[in-house]
């Protein structure tokens, strides 16, 4: 159940390359008015390849163009690189933008009057970056890399919709910035291309660039080091959408906001063997031990439990007390997000096909544990 | 006297190819396909698997480069694409209703008078009548207090709605919808949906509609997957899609 | 804001064109009815003093319907007080009660004078500073002043109408006539014919007749003048300059189609997406058409709305100008039906005519192409509506690619500017069209001025001297040189003579009057353009070097022909030595030595006329010079007629030709003014093609200033191509304004010259407008949030 890649860059290691605080992004037409964006809250450290996911409609472009600064947000912050980026004008913006981001368009974006070279050029013309007789040379160079040498010449409508999403590649890679946001980046090539494509961010991702891309593709989110869902206009709890994703994401959104922040100091115990449990949990950041206790009192470690797996299931889906001792790992404090009983049957209830998943998990757990005990001779999980 | 048998849209072996200055690019390989009156069908697929070129070639939209669409409706069998523009228009106009996903509503033009323009265009309603047939249309989808609203002072979904009344103005056998619900949110969504079923079930429309958008399976009759211009799997009602996401 | 500069195109050629053309038919209509209104005289006869008997016979001649005698004389007046003494020439009425020809109009206090009151035409008061009421001063011959109040202000639309250069009138009664020491003799006869007053020939018959009757009854006539009732004098020169600007109207109306056809294909382009839903709907290519072609009525119906009444304004103050400026009233103001119906078909058939192509490629428009937008979310691989690489893109680029092998690299936001400039070729074509015209005019117009001074300036040449003194009786040469070069300054002194005689036919009929003058042979006072032969030499004898003007009795002449003329009441026949240029208004002219006439007049080494040469030739210097003499002759007893400034009356026709370049600067003000138009909605609607453009240079980091910067290049790349365009086409345009300008005001072609003023004028003002006209686009541009252009998808 476990994410293969759900492990998040170090939150402490480093400062957060983007900050949002509290955004709020509200539409006014004739209609009415209408909130996208409902108090976001995200921050992504550098170095991430962070997927944005979600419906169409649920905000996730306008999310995007908060930290491109294209659009404005009705109130909180958005801090890039230590820059609060809407305290610029338009203008001085723009120019931030050309030399701290580049940014890659579903429909690729390119200057149709400039040979692919060129609109490679543009961006350093623009921020005037590096010499000017070394930027022919620099663009070639960036053209090499996304393998459209030979193309340089040719105008984008010459070249086929994939290449015209390299060169754009290329383009963003001009000014060397830090940090690349992508909205759709594959949305409107062939799968090919779009492997072609994708496989050109990996690459980038793994030079250290920060990237930032939004998609509705799910089998791009799995290639991505973190995973942003947002669902209506709010941000859907990592940890939620990690340890229930067969959830939809209305239901993945309800989940967020009934479930609360717990954190344990080292070896504190959370659930007791034997204990009445009431409670789903889900684990933010930091490990999770389970236990069981042995008739001589010496404790065996049956599993270790880290970031985005849950624990609970068991006792709340069959009724019944705790088989084991559960509690904070050695190493530091656990983060846990815990979800009372009612909320979590309702959910379950409501999504069949989670139910199934948890159902094989607890069967697929409990026969572990069993197996253990058999080993250990030990009675386990009551 | 469209039995079951008789399917409304046949296509067969329909190929769409676009010459680009890149070379030649294959939308559609070889499609055919048919759909029985009533059904409520989706074709899915992600960007770029041509969905959109399918519906085209099925409200003659655009060119096939190869293979032949039929459409048998209000008693006529019409070879979509042996049409010439004009005729073609007002036999769409007369049999097929379209629905986007951006809406295309007339921005100058009322609530109400966006839909009398296809009754006005085809010429098969009285001024009068088709005013009137506007506003029971209206009430269908449930925006008759808007009648004299610009689009631009209603919500999306509310415009949706008006796009979907519009594209029964003239009464047609067919609803092709692209994205329908691509630019709304969950909620309104849902309420198109609504309308949507309530046609099928109670007006025994047929409607055809392109998404991305797997977890709305459920609600079709009958979905298709498409993939890079070709029918890959077909299905009735399955929950299959939305357990390739547990992968 | 599209439909605001479609309505405004048509509007800014209905305008025009109504202006024009309602000037036209209201000039064209008053200026004749205004002048026949007021018994113009059909026959005027300057003569040696008469007396009423003379008259009286005039009045029995059968044909002649009415006819008056006044006396008319030149005489100077001045405000009291000032120093300024202005020519003028007072008409001695018998009976202003009895004025039957060439009728006075009273235009301020009283309309008739009494005994020692002077009234004056409306004309003098730009020279005389007086109110009604006021006292002036005037100048008698014998040097003595005497002064009379300015009782009123008429308007006489006859006597001057065909002289642009003649002395303004003032009226006394021939009561006055002995207070200013004139004897109470007449001079002048104007009659009028009871029939036929619009066949010339008959009128000069008639004046022929009327003529030999006097002379045989002992009268003396000097110069006799024909005109028909309801010709203008100057009818002929109004309307070709009315045809000028009828044709520059003209080509406004063109101009500003072009720029509807513009404005409408983008309008069009915008609508594509409407296009396609109602096709998709059901609509079909006729409806469409149908559709624009009743909203193009719209506009045009619009534009008629505003530009119609304002027409109509312009064309009556534009009437009255020029109404003004050549002395006639018109009939009030009014609505004229043809400048209406003019308006009417203009406003709605050019719009139509300009948009039919838009429209029609409008309505072809397929539904896949209308809604490519939506489908272009959808497929891979789809090429975007704005189609494949083009031959010339190809082109252009080859051409960056060469220059940056040689190391030349243009800084990419340039090349954004270069290439913009010609991505919309069709477009561009149009609004350089427009801009060009605007130019090639503007520049044209300067040329055209150029050329009509240095016109003037060649005619100069029969000017040179500094000062001119007029005596009525003939001094010794050696007399006035001895007066003269005692003033300091005067260098030189030539004695001319004067004959006037009459140019006569193969069987002896008066054709014209021919003034011949006579200067030394060797005069260096007179730098004549010979057209053919020879100038004047000491020792010709009945020969003279005669005007071009002679072409119109003799279109075949050539030197060595003889003519038949009336010299000194004598027939005789003359050689024709030369052929010169000169202003063919001024009549028919000739000169022939003073060596020769001299003698014939009888006054060898005497003469009424001297030519003098001053140390410095500047208007200021002639004109005090001009005074002094003036004071210092008369004090020793000469009597002198007048003396003036030798560039004086250059100067008042200067004037009059500025009045029409300015007009011509006008219209070409006009058409800059819709080329300008054209431009900034052609830069308008680039920018708003290119809004998502612009969205993507902003975000890869184009700040206001470089986005201002690329659209305001590219406005003026266009500026600079028009220019060089129109300073191409300025060459025929300044041939073909020359020649229509020259042939009404001269009634002779002349030579061109050009002046670089005009060239560098328009590149200035070329690139100020285009720069001006793409700010406007180019702030907007730069306001646009990238939001909005990517939400233009």
């Amino acid at each position: 159940m476990t994410n293969r890649t759900g492990k998040p860059a170090p939150v402490t290691d480093a400062s957060p390359i983007i900050q949002i605080r509290e955004v709020v992004k509200t539409f006014k037409n004739a209609a009415g008015e209408f909130t996208v964006l409902k108090r976001v809250n995200l921050d992504i450290y550098p170095g991430q390849f962070v997927s944005i996911v979600g419906k169409s409609g649920s905000g996730k472009s306008t999310l995007l163009n908060m930290i491109t600064g294209i659009d404005h947000p009705t109130s909180g912050q958005v801090v890039i690189g230590g820059t609060d980026i809407y305290k610029m004008t338009e203008s001085r913006r723009s120019l931030w933008r050309g030399r701290n981001l580049g940014i890659i368009f579903q429909f690729f974006q390119l200057m149709p009057m400039l040979t692919l070279l060129e609109n490679v050029m543009l961006p350093m013309d623009y921020v005037n970056h590096g010499g000017f007789d070394e930027r022919p040379e620099r663009a070639m160079d960036l053209l090499k890399l996304v393998g459209l040498e030979q193309f340089a010449h040719k105008l984008p409508l010459a070249v086929s919709t994939g290449q015209q999403q390299s060169a754009a590649i290329a383009r963003a890679l001009a000014t060397d910035a830090p940090l690349l946001v992508a909205d759709e980046p594959t949305g409107n090539l062939d799968s090919r291309s779009a492997e072609h494509i994708f496989d050109l961010f990996e690459q980038l991702a793994a030079q250290g660039k920060t990237i930032v891309m939004v998609t509705h593709d799910p089998s791009l989110t799995l290639r991505t080091s973190r995973n942003v869902i947002i669902s209506d206009g709010e941000l859907i709890d990592e940890t939620v959408a990690r340890a229930l994703s067969l959830l939809t994401h209305p239901q993945m959104m309800a989940v967020t906001r009934r479930a609360e922040r717990v954190s344990f100091p080292p070896l504190r115990t959370i659930i007791r063997q034997g204990e009445h449990v009431d409670t789903f949990y889900m684990i933010i950041h930091g490990e999770v031990d389970v236990v069981l206790q042995g008739r001589k009192k010496e404790d065996a470690v049956v599993a270790r439990l880290t970031a985005g797996d849950f624990f609970g299931e068991i006792e709340l889906m069959r009724g019944g007390r705790s088989i084991a001792n559960v509690r904070a790992g050695p190493d530091g404090p656990v983060e846990l997000l815990s979800l009372p009983r009612d909320e979590f049957l309702r959910v379950v209830r409501e999504s069949p096909l989670t139910e199934e998943t948890l159902g094989r998990i607890v069967q697929h757990r409990l026969k572990e544990n069993q197996s253990a005990d058999r080993r250990r001779k030990l009675r386990l999980f009551g | 006297m469209d039995t079951p048998s008789t399917p409304l849209v046949e296509m067969q072996d329909v190929v769409k190819v676009y010459s680009t200055a890149a070379g030649d690019f294959a939308a559609l390989r070889g499609v055919s396909l048919r759909v029985q009156p009533g059904e409520f069908l989706g074709i899915i697929g992600k960007s770029g698997a041509g969905k959109s070129t399918l519906l085209n070639m099925i409200s003659g939209v655009d060119d096939l480069t190869g293979g032949r669409v039929t459409v048998r409706a209000d008693g006529r069998e019409v070879d979509v694409h042996a049409l010439d523009e004009n005729d073609l228009a007002l036999w769409r106009g007369q049999t097929m209703g379209v629905i986007y996903q951006s809406f295309q509503l007339l921005p100058m033009l009322t609530l109400v008078e966006n839909i009398t323009l296809p009754m006005d265009l085809c010429g098969l309603y009285q001024p009068r009548q088709s005013r009137q047939r506007a506003l029971e249309l209206l009430e269908l989808v449930e925006l008759e207090e808007h009648a004299n609203k610009l689009p631009a002072f209603i919500s999306g979904g509310q415009q949706q709605r008006v796009a979907i009344a519009r594209a029964l103005a003239n009464d047609p056998a067919i609803l092709i919808a692209d994205e329908p619900t691509g630019s709304l949110d969950s909620v309104t969504a849902d309420h198109i949906f609504d309308v949507f079923r309530r046609l099928v079930e109670e007006q025994g429309k047929t409607i055809i509609m392109v998404t991305h958008d797997n977890s709305l399976i459920p609600r079709f009759t009958r979905h298709l997957q498409l993939a890079d211009g070709e029918i890959v799997s077909e299905g009735t009602l399955t929950i299959t899609g939305a357990g390739r996401r547990s992968r | 804001m599209r439909t605001a500069l479609v309505v405004l195109s048509i509007a800014v050629g209905v305008f025009s064109i109504g202006v024009i053309s309602g000037a036209y038919a209201i000039i064209s209509n008053d200026m004749s009815a205004s002048y026949a209104a007021n018994a113009p005289s059909n026959i005027e006869l300057r003569m040696a003093d008469f007396d009423e008997s003379v008259l009286e016979t005039v009045r029995n001649t059968n044909g002649i319907a009415e006819a008056e005698a006044r006396r008319v004389f030149s005489i100077r007046v001045r405000a009291p007080g000032t120093n300024r003494w202005t020519a003028l020439d007072l008409v001695a009425f018998d009976d202003f009660e009895a004025n039957r020809v060439n009728l006075l109009i009273p235009v301020e206090g009283q309309g008739a004078p009494g005994k020692r009151q002077v009234v004056l035409e409306r004309d003098a008061l730009t020279r005389v500073d007086v109110e009604v009421g006021g006292l002036l001063e005037f100048e008698l011959p014998d040097g003595s002043i005497k002064s009379m109040p300015m009782v009123g202000v008429v308007q006489d639309t006859a006597m001057g109408a065909g002289d642009f250069l003649a002395a303004p009138y003032a009226y006394i009664t021939t009561s006055t006539l002995q207070y200013l020491h004139e004897p109470q003799d007449f001079n002048r006869i104007y009659a009028t014919v009871s029939d036929g007053g619009d066949d010339i020939l008959h009128i000069r018959d008639l004046g022929a007749g009327l003529k030999d009757r006097l002379e045989k009854g002992g009268a003396y006539v000097v110069r006799s003048r024909f005109s028909e009732t309801h010709t203008h004098p100057l009818a002929d020169t109004t309307n070709a300059i009315l045809g000028i600007l009828m044709a520059l109207g003209i080509l406004i109306v063109f101009l500003s189609s072009s720029l509807i056809a513009n404005t409408l294909a983008a309008l069009l382009q915008q609508h594509t997406r409407h296009i396609g839903i109602i096709k998709l709907v059901g609509g079909r290519g006729r409806q469409v058409l149908a559709m624009y072609l009743a909203l193009i009525m719209a506009f045009g119906a619009l534009a008629l709305l505003v530009a119609v009444p304002l027409g109509g304004q312009g064309a009556y103050g534009l009437a009255a100008f020029i109404a003004g400026e050549l002395n006639f009233t018109l009939l009030g103001y009014r609505i004229v039906p043809t400048a209406l119906l003019i308006q009417v078909l203009v406003g709605l058939l050019v719009p139509l005519i300009a948009g039919l192509v838009p429209v029609i490629n409008g309505s072809r428009v397929t539904v896949l192409k209308a809604i490519s937008g939506e489908a272009a979310r959808d497929e891979g691989g789809r090429p975007k509506v704005e189609g494949r690489v083009s031959r010339f893109d190809r082109f252009q680029t080859r051409v960056t690619v060469a220059l940056a092998r040689r190391g030349i690299h243009i800084p990419r936001p340039l090349v954004i500017s270069l290439r913009n400039t010609f991505r919309r070729r069709g477009r561009l074509i149009l609004t350089l069209f427009t801009l060009t015209m605007g130019g090639a005019i503007f520049i044209a117009v300067f040329n055209v001025r150029v050329t009509l001074h240095d016109y003037i300036g060649a005619i100069s040449r029969y000017f040179v001297s500094d000062v001119s003194l007029d005596f009525e009786a003939p001094y010794r040469l050696s007399e006035m040189e001895q007066a003269v070069m005692k003033v300091e300054g005067v260098t030189r002194v030539e004695g001319w003579q004067f004959v006037s005689g009459e140019l006569l036919d193969e069987t002896g009929m008066v054709l014209e009057n021919l003034n011949v003058f006579a200067p030394p042979a060797k005069s260096e006072l007179i730098e004549p353009i010979l057209v053919a032969g020879r100038w004047i030499e000491p020792g010709d004898v009945r020969k003279f070097a005669v005007s071009e003007a002679i072409f119109k009795y003799y279109p075949d002449l050539q030197p060595g022909d003889r003519l038949k003329i009336r010299v000194l009441g004598k027939d005789e026949t003359w050689e024709v030595i030369g052929i010169f240029k000169f202003v063919d208004r001024e009549g028919l002219l000739a000169y022939a030595p003073y060596e020769y006439v001299s003698r014939l007049t009888n006054y060898a080494n005497r003469a009424f006329m001297f030519r003098l040469v001053t140390v410095q030739h500047d208007r200021a210097y002639q004109d005090a010079k001009a005074e002094e003499l003036d004071a210092v002759l008369r004090e020793r007893g000469f009597k002198l007629l007048s003396a003036e400034a030798g560039s004086a009356s250059l100067d008042t026709a200067v004037e009059s030709l500025d009045t029409l370049v300015v007009f011509l600067l006008i219209m070409a003000v006009l058409t800059a003014t819709v080329g300008s138009m054209g431009l900034t909605g052609t830069m308008g609607m680039n920018v708003l093609e290119r809004t998502r453009e612009i969205g993507i240079t902003r975000a890869i980091g184009a700040t206001d200033r470089i986005i201002m910067l690329t659209v305001m290049v590219e406005g003026m790349l266009i500026g600079a191509i028009s220019w060089g365009l129109g300073a191409v086409l300025s060459v025929p345009f300044t041939m073909l304004l020359a020649r229509i300008v020259s042939l009404a005001v001269f009634e002779t072609p002349i030579d061109i010259v050009y002046t670089l003023n005009g060239y560098v004028l328009w590149l200035g003002l070329v690139l100020a407008l285009s720069a001006l006209a793409s700010v406007i686009p180019a702030r907007n541009a730069a306001r646009l949030t990238i939001r909005e252009v990517l939400a233009y998808e």
